[in-house]
This record gives C-alpha cells, structure tokens and sequence, in this order.
C-alpha cells in the first residue's frame, strides 16, 4: 500500500512562527533572577528548531550545546493534547502534545509556535491508529482472493459440463 | 443545552478578555454516532464545596497567624507594627480578591466542559486560564475506571477515566498526558457502557495480540477454495 501524501500545508511546516519567540520573552521575563539564563536557553530553542512532517512521521530537532532530536511515528501516537494558556492565546499559539507509548510521564514531543494548530491536530488524529475502520483498507483484498476463487470454480464447472456432453 | 450551562453577561465578558474559543469541534467520525457530555448539575455544588472548604481553611490559616503576629510582635517598636499591619491589609486584600475570582472560575470550570464521543475516538475539553483539549482515540484506550468519593456518591457524581498505554502515573494514575478525565459526571454508567460498547469494535485495542486468533465461521475464501476443490474432484471422475 502506498502512503498517503502530506497535504501541503502540514508539509510546509518546518520552522515555528515568530510568535513563539514572544512567548518565549514573557516566559523567560517570569522566571525573574534566573530571566538572562532561561531567555539565552530560550532564545537558541527557537533559532534551532526545525519541523519535518513526512508520510512515516514528525522529525524534530533543537538545541546548539545540547542536541536534540526526536522521530515519532503517527501510528504509534497514542493520544493528542492541545493545550494553550492565556498568554498563548493572546499571540495565538498553543502546545500540541503528543503522547506514545513510552513511560515517560511528561509528553513525548511537544510541537510548538504552530500558526494553524487545530488544522496540525486534525492532520495528526486522521493519521494516528483507530482514527480510521480497519475494514476500509482491507476490505477487497479478501473480497477480491474469493472473487477469483470463485470465477475458478466456475471455469472449471464450464469443463466438466462439456467433458460430460463429450462423455455422453 | 440546559440552562445550568448557559452564561451571563460577566462570564461571556470574562471569557472574551481571556480569549477562551468556544465550544470545541467535534472528532472525525461518523456524525450520527456523535455525542457528548457535560458534567453533572451537581458537579457546580461539587466545586463550590470543595472552594468554600480550601477558603476556610485559608482564613483560618490568615486569623492564627494574625494572633500569632501580635503575641510575636508585641515588645516590637512602632515601625515593625506599621509594617505588619501593611502586612496584613495587603493579605486580607488579596485574600478577597484571590476569593471573588475563583468564585468565578468555579461557575466556568462547570460551565466549559464538553465529552465528545464518536463511534472512533472521544474528545476533552476543559479548563479555563490553561485550556485542555485531549483526543484520543478507542484502539488506543487501555482501561477505563470509575471512581467516586463517599461524598461524590452522596451527590450522584463520578469520574470516568480512560487511559491510553504508557505514562509514569503517580498512585491515583493522574498523569497529565495518557489519561482522560470525563470530571464530575452524573451518569458515570452510561458513559462508561457507551465507552465498553465502542471498544467492542475495536477487536485489536490497545497493545495487546493485534491479530484475531482464528475467524468463527469459514470466510468466503475458505467457501471459494471448496467450491474449487469439489469442481476439480468432478472433473477428475470425469477423464
């Protein structure tokens, strides 16, 4: 079975949009003492980050000292969160959390500073397990080996017939 | 919608400062299985309960340490006296104002609720300042619990949980991710032989044996395959 393609504007998704940044200030300015630190880790987070969406699943990466990188498979997603404070919704962002099957009990990849994050989720949830009937995809392959069996049985009946009027 | 959940003018104004969207889309899935819940009427009785509770508690806290500050206090010069009473002016402000606000936040905590349920996934919405919206969907689902405290049982409230796999929970498996909570909901059966209803249907849930062990009855290419069998035996008795 071949995949699906990515519509494009899930595909076009590779940086977080500028808003983030702002957000980043704000949380960064909350943190009072510890702001200069927080806003330096912040800062590189943003600059750093790229999204890559392909037909398998969501590549992320940040960080310059610390390097990070995960790859998360859409099947394996277990349960999707959209989250977003006050502050976010003033810049119009919000967090989507993805959760797998892993024990961590924090989420597994949050993707932020998304500028059409319920469009993200929607693409998300019709890519993960169970958002789809699993007879729709297997459906006519068993239909089409009984087809076939069938149309077997039926040539073969048409010889036995006429062997019989030859026999006859 | 039942007038419980409907809005006056305040919190429709409070909700517009805070940017709070309305009411959440529904999950992909078939529109006629669709449905959805709200918390129980006495789920508000609930909150305001357990908000009048922590209050009191708080202004107790507030008088013993007042008294306690003027037994302490008492050979302090004056300017400690001034301060501790800017003290406690400021204490007592922000104790009224901190009570006018959650008083507020309980009635739209009841309020913005919604337990969607379709025939493949569900979906959560709650909160206010920090708004959650969780999907999740049935094959997905590990367990689902009902809890209710003795006095939730007097008030014919329960929570129904439904959790996905993974998830370092603590003891009362609250994690914020793997778990949702359909809070303070007055019909905590039906909900959850609705959700047992819909899992039926999803043979291969969750992470256990994903293949069926053996089909029941023979399939239609088993029919086939015999039907084949029996022509080609025919013919055999023919030649």
């Amino acid at each position: 079975m071949t995949p699906t393609p990515i519509p494009d504007h899930i595909a076009a998704v590779e940086r977080p949009c500028p808003a983030l940044l702002k957000y980043y200030i704000f949380k960064a300015v909350v943190t009072n003492i510890a702001a200069p630190v927080t806003m330096l880790v912040l800062y590189f987070r943003y600059h750093t980050m790229r999204y890559r969406f392909d037909t398998e699943g969501i590549h992320m990466k940040w960080g310059v000292i610390m390097r990070h990188e995960i790859m998360l498979n859409y099947s394996r997603i277990q349960d999707i969160q959209l989250r977003s404070n006050f502050v976010e919704r003033l810049l119009g962002l919000a967090r989507i959390e993805i959760q797998t099957a892993s024990s961590t009990a924090g989420s597994e990849m949050i993707l932020e500073g998304l500028t059409d994050h319920t469009a993200m989720r929607d693409f998300l949830y019709s890519r993960m397990r169970g958002a789809r009937h699993a007879h729709e995809t297997a459906a006519p392959v068993s239909d089409s080996l009984a087809g076939i069996l069938t149309e077997i049985a039926g040539e073969l009946r048409a010889i036995r017939q006429r062997l019989e009027q030859r026999n006859a | 919608m039942p007038d419980a959940h409907a809005q006056n003018f305040i919190e429709s104004w409070v909700l517009r400062i805070l940017r709070v969207p309305p009411r959440p889309e529904p999950p992909d899935g078939s529109p006629d299985s669709m449905k959805t819940f709200r918390a129980g009427e006495n789920y508000y009785s609930w909150c305001l309960l357990i908000w009048a509770l922590s209050n009191v508690f708080i202004l107790g806290v507030l008088i013993a340490l007042h008294f306690l500050m003027i037994r302490a206090l008492r050979r302090a010069p004056d300017w400690v006296h001034v301060l501790r009473d800017i003290v406690e002016v400021a204490a007592w402000i922000g104790f009224a104002a901190s009570v006018i606000i959650t008083f507020t936040a309980q009635r739209l905590n009841y309020a913005l609720r919604w337990y969607m349920v379709t025939d493949r996934s569900l979906r959560i919405r709650s909160g206010i300042f920090e708004l959650q919206e969780l999907t999740m969907t049935f094959s997905n689902i590990q367990e689902i619990r009902v809890t209710a405290g003795p006095l939730q049982n007097l008030m014919k409230l329960a929570d129904v949980e439904v959790q996905s796999a993974g998830g370092s929970a603590d003891s009362h498996g609250s994690a914020s991710g793997h778990t949702g909570r359909f809070a303070g909901v007055s019909n905590a059966n039906e909900i959850r032989d609705l959700i047992v209803d819909r899992l039926r249907q999803y043979r291969d849930s969750g992470l256990g044996e994903s293949h069926v062990a053996a089909p029941s009855g023979p399939g239609p290419e088993i029919e086939a395959a015999r039907a084949v069998l029996a022509e080609v035996r025919a013919l055999g008795a023919q030649v």
